[in-house]
């Protein structure tokens, strides 16, 4: 049978479950939250957990395309220049091996996870979870891959490379003649496509997925 | 809604750092998630010196970053380092302002303001202060998202270096202050990580 995404969070919450604050601590009991909305902490304000429209399917959506585009991102070129009849194209690679070629390989590694490699590793992460999820395949090393997913998510900076490129830009644009390549418009829709995904997608709902039963069993526990 | 909330430390519960489940904590103190296999703990370790280590280096860092030359242009065998500031200027006396705005902000601004915020929670936490705690937490948010376009000035410089490669004529390297650049992003989001948020919250009023 297929989970609808829903399920867990309706079965749960008709009693409210009990909650730490991520951020300062209090324990609280939460009632149920309607989908569209959040839960917030009773003390501090800050976001609980929320209950997205569209459960897991939207995400998974979300995160199928953004593979997609992350491809086609990653090999056409972003931008070219020509000066004096000269043309040079650059990917989003491109700008890390500069700085090999530059002979600063930490650098080149500086840009290169941030812009490629983390969000990548994030963009098939998350789909390897979601799907596995989402369709009940049970694939191995689930659990773990999202205990990574949450510790990876601060580190890809696919937002900031793209002010990067926008910068560049017009920096360029009063040296040479600029052109937009494909790479550049892949990426634009990268970003909302990987921000839309990472919008609807609640990892409190897929832990719950993944192990609903221990809320359940906390509350038997210590229901004295 | 209760009327008054506690901390989960005081009954023996602690929320999973990675997955969020309230977990009953065992008395030894070592508490693994049963859920997602995490080890669990109330507070994180050593949390204010290692954010103080880490937001000490971040500004050892930072002058660096700041007066040394960000990025090497070479054009026709004379070689001129740009450093942020003057990347500034250049672009205020050239009438584009918004680039400068952007630039200072994401450069010079965000990486100093987030070391002040982070030194303020620090000194705020070991005074054991109770006053503006809703604020404090919201600033430590605040200090979360926005470490990282700091990144800004370095991703500008590695685009610049990739499209202009003229062999001889023109080309562009990446100065000492790339590196510093980076580290200070590195080190003010580790320093944040060890920050437990929640000891603003600890001290009774």
């Amino acid at each position: 049978m297929l989970n609808d995404g829903t399920d867990s969070i309706e079965s749960i919450a008709q009693r409210g479950t009990l909650f730490v604050c991520h951020d300062c601590d209090a324990l609280q009991r939460v009632p149920a939250v309607e989908p569209g909305h959040d839960a917030l902490c009773v003390r501090c304000g800050s976001r609980l957990f929320r209950n997205p429209v569209g459960g897991i399917d939207k995400p998974l959506a979300y995160i199928f395309a953004s593979m997609i585009m992350f491809v086609i991102a990653n090999t056409n070129p972003v931008m070219s220049i020509s000066i004096l009849g000269l043309v040079q194209n650059a990917s989003i690679s491109d700008a890390a091996l500069a700085f090999i070629h530059a002979g600063s390989p930490e650098l080149a590694a500086i840009v290169w996870l941030p812009s490629v490699f983390f969000p990548g590793l994030t963009i098939v992460g998350l789909f390897y979870v979601l799907a596995s999820i989402r369709f009940d395949l049970n694939w191995p090393g689930t659990r773990t891959l999202l205990v990574w997913l949450s510790r990876l998510l601060p580190w890809g900076m696919l937002d900031v490379f793209l002010l990067g490129i926008l910068v560049s830009l017009v920096k360029l644009a009063a040296l040479a003649d600029i052109a937009l390549g494909i790479g550049f418009y892949a990426f634009l829709v990268l970003i909302f496509l990987y921000a839309a995904s990472i919008a609807s997608l609640e990892t409190h709902t897929l832990w719950e997925h993944l192990g609903g039963d221990y809320e359940r069993q906390f509350e038997a526990e210590n229901a004295g | 809604m209760q009327a008054s909330v506690g901390n989960a430390m005081e009954q023996g519960i602690a929320g999973c750092h990675t997955c969020g489940l309230a977990v009953r904590m065992q008395a030894d103190g070592e508490t693994e998630c049963p859920r997602c296999g995490s080890e669990v703990h109330y507070r994180k370790h050593n949390s204010i010196s290692r954010a103080w280590a880490f937001l000490i280096s971040a500004f050892v860092m930072y002058i660096p970053a700041n007066t040394e030359p960000m990025m090497r242009t070479t054009a026709f065998g004379n070689t001129e380092g740009d450093t942020i500031i003057s990347g500034v200027v250049y672009f205020l006396s050239h009438g584009e302002w918004y680039l400068a705005v952007v630039i200072f902000a994401a450069s010079v601004m965000l990486p100093l303001l987030k070391i002040i915020a982070i030194g303020y929670l620090l000194i705020s936490i070991q005074r054991g202060e109770t006053v503006r705690r809703h604020q404090r937490t919201d600033l430590y948010k605040l200090a979360e998202i926005l470490g990282k376009w700091s990144m800004l000035d370095i991703f500008v410089v590695a685009l610049m270096a990739a499209l202009i490669q003229m062999g001889n004529l023109t080309s562009i390297h990446p100065g000492p202050a790339c590196i510093a650049f980076a580290l200070v992003v590195i080190l003010t989001m580790f320093a944040e990580m060890a920050l437990d948020p929640k000891l603003i919250w600890d001290r009774k009023e």
